[in-house]
């Protein structure tokens, strides 16, 4: 009797956590835990850190994988795969996108439709991290996925990733998200160091009104010129621009909230919470995702950098009474509106009546749509 | 009304959407004179016919009709209820031409003829609309096939001739290709993303691909841009007119006039206005402008940006 007991017990400690664990699933469980302090504590990115960090504790929790639970995320048919099939196959951000459309008013980009060409310069971010990606010994489809971290945009870096190298999309995504949560301690320097006092009170005339048909006008308009140039971004920007037009028809009220609240919110539960479990120790703690982080890092650099020098460049251009001010050049990194929130304080703390926060949302929700085109790009080149 | 509209439209839809499921189905391979290739469940050499889903979802293709004779386009239907009879994406299907329909789905009524063209079509459910044919060479000799190049795919030179097809053997092409036969699987065999591949050689520091890629998104902007600059200054007419037309001018010969009204003039107008009626009530009579300094701001102001949902 107590020979039965004794092995069933046995076997019941070689499928515990306890007997399984290596010092990776601690390390994992580590990052994990910092992730969710970073968000509580720190309020960096809550709603995406909590999700993730708690993600990447469900996913490093140590089990004996050959005992067919059927409880991994790898595992086909148990319930994390099931979740983790929107993150493989590539359909939940689509589904982001349309919140994102929904909440977002494009009027400050339709008043100053010049502002777009910020979002466009900003994207060199991730073709500059491709390069980079490149010398660092990646393949063009690796260094693709890994160089869209610098669109700022964790759906768009999720989406590239799952189709260019699904094996790093782990890395990436939470490369992506920690970066867009520590946009605030980016950024600034970046901005202070390339601009002048001067630039940075510069006082930009407030934009004109938009009427309600132009912003009807703007999703239609907007997903047709932009997928006719880039098919391959067909998922994120058709999604994006769907979910303005149910915003700004006015007789789709309720549709549009839903795909700005409900919606958004289950699907980012999902995404954040599946992305985080997929980082598990075997697959993340390599060399490979140090160079991710690495690279992600310049990526944020490069980005602001090209988005505030573009902003100089454009105003040598620019008659005196229509000079941009270059602290909203950050701004067309996308992470809305996080990045135009940045420009906004930065420019209140040079000249206290000197708000910038819709002139940057222009920059911003363009960049949202750069970096949309930019994934659509590579995946057309490289998929 | 609205509703007989509406199921127009919608049965319009339902029609080209299973025409064009249909469409992408292709004859791919066939094997006239089958003496060593493969064999079929019963270990018989029989003719076989390739099928190929060129679609990029699955395709349902049972109550289609495959015949060798265009006076007879229902000579065999495609039964249903078997579940392989859907093809999945990119995929195919092969049927025996052994005329023994009672060994199973995929054997079929058809015959093929060694050493003459054998025509071979496929008809839809409704046996008249013609989805794919091809003429089989009478050239064609023991164990070779008459394949498609690439998969499911028309080729077409510059003298308008369809040259999609070729003799497959296992031997060599022309130009030292290999020239497998390939059934149940494609015709081009991939060993790896030619496109990665092709960067990869071509383009090793990655400058090529960022020049074209930001030109591309900088294009994409661009255009935007201006389409949205020329509207912008559409809509600007558009309500300068309608204004004007409040105020009972003419639009055209007084659009001058509208300019002056900044609000700026309008509070000066109003001014003078309360000066020279003396419309004051009693006050100190000192007018002082400062400057209030406060942390809120509609320009700072969420409700005004990202959360406010348009009504009518």
């Amino acid at each position: 009797m107590s020979e039965f007991f004794m092995n069933n017990l046995t076997e019941f400690w070689h499928l515990t956590g306890f007997y399984n664990a290596t010092w990776q699933h601690l390390v994992m469980l580590a990052v994990g835990l910092f992730f969710i302090y970073l968000a509580i504590k720190k309020n960096f990115e809550p709603m995406l850190l909590v999700p993730i960090g708690f993600g990447i504790l469900i996913g490093n929790i140590p089990f004996n994988a050959e005992a067919g639970l059927e409880i991994g995320i790898y595992e086909e048919g148990s319930v994390l795969n099931i979740l983790y099939n929107g993150v493989s196959a590539g359909w939940y951000p689509p589904l982001i996108f349309l919140g994102i459309g929904a909440m977002t008013d494009f009027s400050a980009l339709i008043a100053n439709p010049k502002l777009m060409l910020i979002g466009a310069a900003a994207q060199f971010g991730i073709f500059g991290a491709y390069m980079v990606s490149l010398l660092l010994g990646f393949m063009p489809d690796q260094a693709g996925a890994i160089a869209i971290i610098g669109g700022a945009d964790g759906p768009t870096a999720i989406f590239l990733s799952s189709k260019l190298a699904p094996n790093l999309m782990g890395a990436i995504a939470v490369s992506a998200y920690s970066y867009m949560a520590l946009v605030p301690v980016i950024q600034p320097p970046i901005m202070r160091l390339f601009t002048t006092k001067k630039e940075r009170v510069i006082k930009m005339k407030p934009a004109r009104a938009v009427s309600q048909s132009e912003k009807i006008i703007f999703p239609i308009v907007g997903m047709l010129l932009t997928c006719f140039v880039v098919p391959s971004g067909l998922p994120l920007l058709g999604m994006l621009f769907f979910g303005n037009l149910l915003r700004e028809c006015g007789v789709c009220t309720r549709l549009a909230k839903t795909a700005s609240n409900a919606l958004t919110d289950i699907v980012t539960i999902l995404l954040g919470m599946t992305v985080g479990a997929s980082t598990q120790a075997s697959s993340f703690l390599t060399k490979e995702t140090i160079f991710i982080f690495f690279l992600g890092f310049m990526a944020f650099i490069i980005a602001s950098t090209s988005g505030v020098l573009f902003v100089k460049l454009f105003n040598l251009f620019l008659p005196k009474s229509k000079k941009i001010n270059p602290l909203i050049g950050n701004a067309g990194v996308s992470a809305v509106p996080m990045s135009a929130r940045i420009s906004n304080n930065l420019g209140l703390e040079y000249d206290p009546g000197n708000y910038l926060l819709m002139h940057a949302m222009g920059p911003n929700v363009a960049g949202v749509i750069g970096s949309a085109v930019a994934a659509g790009v590579l995946l057309g080149f490289l998929a | 009304m609205k509703k007989t509209l509406l199921l127009a439209l919608v049965a319009i839809i339902g029609l080209v959407a299973n025409a064009q499921g249909r469409s992408a189905l292709k004859i791919n391979e066939v094997m006239v004179s089958n003496n060593s290739s493969i064999v079929d469940e019963y270990g018989d050499h029989n003719a076989w016919i390739e099928l190929f889903n060129s679609a990029y979802g699955p395709l349902e293709i049972s109550s289609v009709y495959l015949t060798t004779d265009p006076n007879q386009p229902k000579m065999y239907p495609v039964p249903l209820g078997d579940v392989n009879t859907k093809i999945p994406k990119r995929q195919h299907v092969i049927f025996w031409a052994d005329n023994q329909p009672d060994k199973g789905t995929f054997h079929t009524t058809l015959q093929l003829v060694p050493g003459q063209d054998n025509w071979i079509g496929i008809y839809d459910a409704n046996g008249i609309t013609l989805i794919d044919e091809v003429v089989v060479p009478a050239s064609l000799t023991d164990d070779q096939t008459w394949a498609r190049k690439t998969d499911g795919k028309t080729i077409v030179d510059a003298n308008g001739n369809d040259i999609s097809w070729e003799v497959r053997d296992n031997g060599a092409k022309a130009d030292g290709t290999p020239s497998y036969i390939t059934p149940s699987s494609n015709n081009i065999i991939k060993d790896g993303n030619h496109k990665v591949q092709y960067f990869h050689e071509r383009d090793k520091n990655g400058f090529a691909l960022t020049v074209m890629a930001m030109c591309i998104v900088f294009s994409a902007l661009l255009v935007l841009c201006i389409c949205f600059m020329i509207i912008s200054k559409i809509f600007a007419k558009v309500v300068l007119s309608r204004k004007l037309r409040a105020h009972g001018l003419d639009p055209i010969a007084d659009t001058d006039a509208a300019e002056h009204d900044s609000g700026e003039e309008i509070a000066a107008i109003a001014m003078a206005l309360a000066e020279h009626l003396d419309a004051h009530d009693t006050e100190s009579t000192v007018l002082t402008i400062n400057k209030v300094k406060r942390a809120y701001s509609p320009w700072s102001s969420k409700i005004y940006s990202l959360r406010e949902l348009p009504r009518r």
